[in-house]
């Protein structure tokens, strides 16, 4: 159980043209499920190496319970890392891979019987103790790979994409079972992903990156409903939100070249070019609204997602299981006036 | 008559294949076959012609069977031509080669796997390519460098020689080997609390396995077989190693070369059946390494 602080960390590899992690400042809280998460190349397993040890940072430093781990040997930092390929060790059984971590350290034999039991219940992989690694499903093998980052009782516990290996089924299974897991043994911990749903549904803070740079650090609520900048709104949310090219005209929001809306109060009341974002639930099908053609309705059962055409773009908006346009329809569009996000059009930062 | 159940129906046999190719002709198959035979033949002739000669009291340049057999050549080749001092020195050189070898390539392998350098290409390439020097160029320095050193009739000197010759190409092979044993594995021992040299130890080694065994095999192999080299280091009959010996038996008369060819095919049993009987034993391992190092080429 620990606190963790990155502090202005920069890391750049040889022959790399921009930083791999960008002054990367960051606070993540004692017993936290902290989620890192961006696109591929977004810097992320970087920084999370970083805190194991297994990258050095050129600029800044790092922090577990306030002393700089910066100087420290991986095996001297005490935190257990959950690889995306498992990394489990082929030529042991599974009872060994999950006891090497205490071999090592020198426990004595009754306390590492003792553990390694404990955690195979706890994760219901007792059964598989005798086998090797490459008799097991990955779904197996990533419970192993958990067990033994468990059995070590470490300060914080990092996850590198440890899910996306898995197939869609399991998954969304296994994400249940990790966060009720963490709850239960209230360590710290850093999760890594790609997949936007994951990072909803498993934190309690998600921090979004890009391009080496942190984007947003926030509640997934928060990040949903007030993304900072274009590019959280883009990524958080399926079907993502829509984007439109808007005009100031007179107090109302001119979107589309025609969809008037009220304009809600914009923190640089100066900029004229702006960008409007729309989450798809956002937008209601109104018979007075306006008007649009429908390209395609998408059912999915408990809702629909009809695509639209406004001008040139293509909105997407929610509705109702009940409500299924056919292609071509014309329909009235309503924007929720809570709902009007506003970003620059030049810098993508939210203004509303 | 019952009906078979689902079960009992996948159990019933397929019958056996009773025509030798699906898609070829009668002819096709012997024709196939007789070319095996064939290649097979051409390969095991030298070895049928070892294991009769050797036995044969008066044995001729090619193959027949011995008129009279023998074990006298055996007795010879101990009595007259010192053979136990030969086999000794190379079963010695051969296995000291393998060992320092393959603690060697093992780390420089593992070390070059590993290393984060912006011409790592480049520096493998120039390994690899010190294989290529022949060794008749590097004979006569080779030779002025160890009397210098005092490495000549000295098992040093052959250890040391033997075991630099295949270098290069080890180090390039074991480099492949480590290049194949994913990186997340020694770093997951590291988190786990041992130092990186014993991560080596305990998790990268033995998952490359097979590439030792294949660093091993060529090792010995190489050493077991070297002629050149001995010429140059050796020239007392206690250093001397089978090779050497087998040159021996050539030099009777002076002027006049006579080969006895049963002294040569006893000498060349004895000098066969240790490698036949390493590579018996671990030939599985040594087919999947051999495999395995092949798959990127």
């Amino acid at each position: 159980m620990a606190k963790v602080e990155y502090d202005n960390v920069w890391r750049q590899f040889v022959g790399q043209e921009r930083a791999a992690v960008a002054g990367l400042t960051l606070d993540i809280a004692d017993g936290e499920f902290l989620v890192l998460l961006g696109p591929s190349g977004c810097g992320k397993t970087t920084a999370l190496r970083m805190l194991a040890g297994l990258e050095h940072p050129d600029r800044g430093d790092i922090r577990v319970d306030g002393r700089s781990v910066v100087g420290l040997e991986p095996k001297d930092r005490d935190v257990a890392l959950v690889f995306q390929s498992y990394a489990l060790y082929p030529h042991m059984s599974v009872r060994d891979n999950i006891r090497y971590p205490l071999r090592v350290r020198g426990l004595p034999s009754a306390d590492q019987e003792r553990r390694v039991t404990r955690a195979a219940e706890l994760l219901r992989i007792e059964h598989l103790l005798p086998r090797r690694p490459g008799q097991l499903s990955g779904g197996e093998q990533q419970r192993v790979a958990l067990a033994r980052a468990i059995v070590r009782e470490p300060r914080v516990y990092l996850m590198d994409e440890p899910l996306s290996n898995l197939d869609a089924k399991l998954r969304t299974h296994t994400r249940t079972e990790l966060k009720a897991l963490q709850k239960q043994l209230g360590v710290t911990t850093i999760f890594v992903t790609h997949d936007q749903a994951e990072a909803m549904t498993m934190a309690d803070r998600i921090a979004v990156l890009d391009a080496g740079h942190l984007q947003q650090l926030g509640a997934p609520d928060d990040v949903y409903q007030h993304p900072a900048n274009l590019f959280v709104a883009q990524f958080i949310g399926s079907p993502p939100m829509n984007v439109l090219a808007a005009q100031r005209d007179d107090g109302v929001l001119v979107v589309a070249g025609g969809w008037r809306m009220p304009i809600p109060k914009l923190r640089d009341a100066g900029a004229a070019t702006l960008t409007v974002g729309l989450r798809p639930e956002a937008i209601f099908l109104a018979n007075d609204g306006y008007p649009a053609e429908v390209l395609v309705s998408e059912p999915l059962g408990s809702e629909v997602i009809v695509n639209v055409k406004l001008g040139d773009a293509l909105v997407k908006v929610r509705t109702g299981p009940d409500v299924r346009p056919q292609a071509g329809d014309r329909v009235g569009l309503r924007a929720d006036p809570a709902g009007v996000r506003v970003f620059d059009r030049d810098t993508g930062v939210a203004l509303a | 008559m019952t009906a078979i159940g689902p079960q009992a129906q996948a159990q019933v046999a397929v019958p056996p294949r009773t025509r030798p190719l699906e898609g070829g002709s009668r002819l096709e198959f012997v024709l196939m076959h007789a070319a095996f035979l064939a290649i097979a033949a051409f390969f095991l002739a030298p070895f049928v012609w070892l294991f009769t000669a050797a036995f044969d009291a008066h044995a001729q340049a090619y193959i027949r069977w011995p008129e009279q057999l023998t074990l006298d050549n055996f007795v010879q080749i101990f009595d007259r031509y010192a053979f136990a001092t030969a086999l000794q020195n190379s079963v010695f050189v051969a296995v000291s080669t393998m060992v320092l070898t393959v603690c060697v390539v093992s780390l420089a392998g593992y070390s070059l796997s590993r290393i984060e350098v912006r011409h790592k290409a480049w520096i493998t390439y120039a390994i690899l390519l010190l294989q290529t020097m022949p060794l008749s160029a590097t004979m006569v320095p080779i030779y002025g460098l160890a009397r210098e050193l005092g490495l000549r009739n000295s098992y040093l000197g052959l250890i040391l020689i033997h075991s630099a010759i295949e270098l290069p190409f080890l180090v390039w092979l074991m480099k492949g080997f480590f290049d194949s044993v994913p990186r997340h594995l020694e770093e997951a021992a590291w988190l786990d609390g041992r130092t990186k040299f014993r991560a080596l130890f305990e998790i990268v080694l033995p998952v490359a396995r097979p590439g030792i065994a294949v660093a091993a095999g060529l090792s010995f192999l190489s050493a077991w077989a070297e002629v050149l080299m001995v010429l140059i280091l050796v020239d007392q009959q206690s250093m001397k190693t089978i090779p050497l010996a087998f040159y021996e038996t050539f030099r009777t008369a002076g002027g006049y070369t006579e080969v006895q060819y049963g002294l040569v095919a006893a000498m060349g049993v004895l000098y066969v059946l240790p490698v036949m009987a390493v590579f018996f034993a671990t030939r599985r391992l040594m087919v999947r390494g051999l495999m395995a190092s092949t798959r990127g080429l």
